[in-house]
């Protein structure tokens, strides 16, 4: 039922917004009464909102795990990471949509849920890193939970925004792996 | 020598100056939203008039003109430690250090991100992030070229940048921005063997 409700009220965002999107409205898009709602959020509509950022955050990071699933070694799963967060985030027409119209409702909630996921993320990535540092390839005297911890960081970083490189391309996705995670592992000279 | 000097401008400056330090420690005890005119004027122990003289944009522009000051002071602190480094290891690591220390002691920018995150959080996101990073590199990028190629250089700059975004935003029991042996042991973990790498490949 939760996620009935979250669907719902994410169809009204994408319509509405999340200023102009109700308890009542979500309510009448799942089919079920305000009572439900409340009784799932009972702190109403930005409990909801809040539900609302945190479910496609997590769905976001559901289908990344998926994407890289394949990817062998830390600089792997990094490249594919990189290239898929920049597919679905450009792809992503109701994050542009709100992040035009109302950044400021939406901003500070997807760094609320990505505040609680950089944890997620770095677990995510720690048996990539004891898996570098049980071949070898780990740089010496790094600690394998600092590394994971700075690796998610700058996962998060790059994802998030750009900046100078196209995460689109391949070959600069590679340079970019190699040039930050640089003194994480040895990368080989040649592919 | 000074005599000559018109007297006006300099005056004026002092007076917006003060404004704006009064406005920086309401900032830090109220918060952007909370703070009005009034408070800044008294602050600063002058009229309400007097404010909107310097300012007749009033608060808006007292606001602005609060966050033009505070990065170029930012900027100014950051630059000079960079131009006075003498290795590609001093530079990242007095740059950062200068960077985190001055964002963490920073008590105005500590109330608005702990209080009124929307105010501040939006410009750290997707294609404001974007901008944030292109100026910090600008800025940071020729200091680097003294010691990287041009292109690594303003790679470098972007990558120190996001570090300090990072490192500051998010609590980390590994990194401590503020204490320079943290942040010498990161850049010779983390920076110093990539560009070696890098810079080893054709």
């Amino acid at each position: 039922m939760r996620t009935r409700i979250l669907e719902a009220a994410y169809a009204c965002v994408a319509r509405w917004g999340l200023a102009k999107t109700s308890v009542e409205d979500a309510a009448r898009e799942a089919g079920v009464s305000r009572a439900t709602v409340y009784r799932h959020f009972p702190g109403g509509k930005d409990e909801l909102l809040a539900g609302v950022v945190d479910f496609e955050v997590l769905r976001f990071f559901g289908r990344l795990a998926e994407a890289v699933q394949g990817s062998t070694n830390l600089i792997e799963v990094t490249e594919a990471s990189l290239e898929f967060a920049h597919r679905s985030l450009e792809e992503h027409v109701v994050l542009h949509q709100v992040l035009r119209s109302e950044p400021q409702l939406l901003v500070p909630r997807i760094t609320d849920a990505t505040n609680r996921l950089h944890p997620v993320v770095r677990q995510f990535l720690e048996p990539y890193v004891a898996a570098e540092a049980a071949s070898g390839r780990l740089r010496p005297g790094l600690d394998p939970r600092m590394a994971a911890d700075y690796v998610a960081r700058m996962a998060l970083s790059y994802a998030n925004a750009a900046g100078r490189w196209d995460l689109g391309d391949r070959e600069q996705v590679r340079t970019l792996a190699r040039l930050v995670l640089g003194g994480v592992v040895t990368v080989p000279s040649s592919r | 020598m000074t005599a000559a000097a018109p007297a006006q401008p300099a005056a004026a400056s002092s007076q917006e100056e003060r404004i704006l330090d009064a406005a920086l420690v309401c900032i830090a005890r109220w918060g952007l939203t909370k703070t009005g005119l009034d408070d800044v004027a008294r602050e600063a122990g002058v009229s309400r008039a007097t404010v909107y003289r310097a300012f007749p944009g009033g608060k808006d522009a007292v606001t602005e003109a609060v966050a033009r000051t505070e990065l170029a002071r930012f900027f100014a602190a950051v630059g000079g430690q960079l131009a006075a480094a003498d290795t590609l290891e001093d530079a990242l690591t007095s740059g950062i250090t200068e960077a985190g220390a001055r964002i963490a002691s920073h008590g105005a920018l500590r109330t608005v991100v702990s209080f009124e995150p929307e105010e501040i959080l939006p410009l750290l996101a997707f294609g404001r992030m974007d901008q944030v990073l292109a100026v910090c590199t600008a800025f940071a990028a020729p200091h680097l070229a003294r010691f990287l190629d041009q292109a690594t250089a303003a790679q470098v700059a972007e990558w120190a940048a996001r570090v300090v975004v990072s490192y500051s935003s998010w609590p980390s029991v590994d990194v401590d921005l503020t204490d320079e042996r943290s942040v010498r042991r990161l850049v010779r973990q983390l920076f110093l063997p990539a560009l070696a790498t890098s810079g080893s490949t054709p």
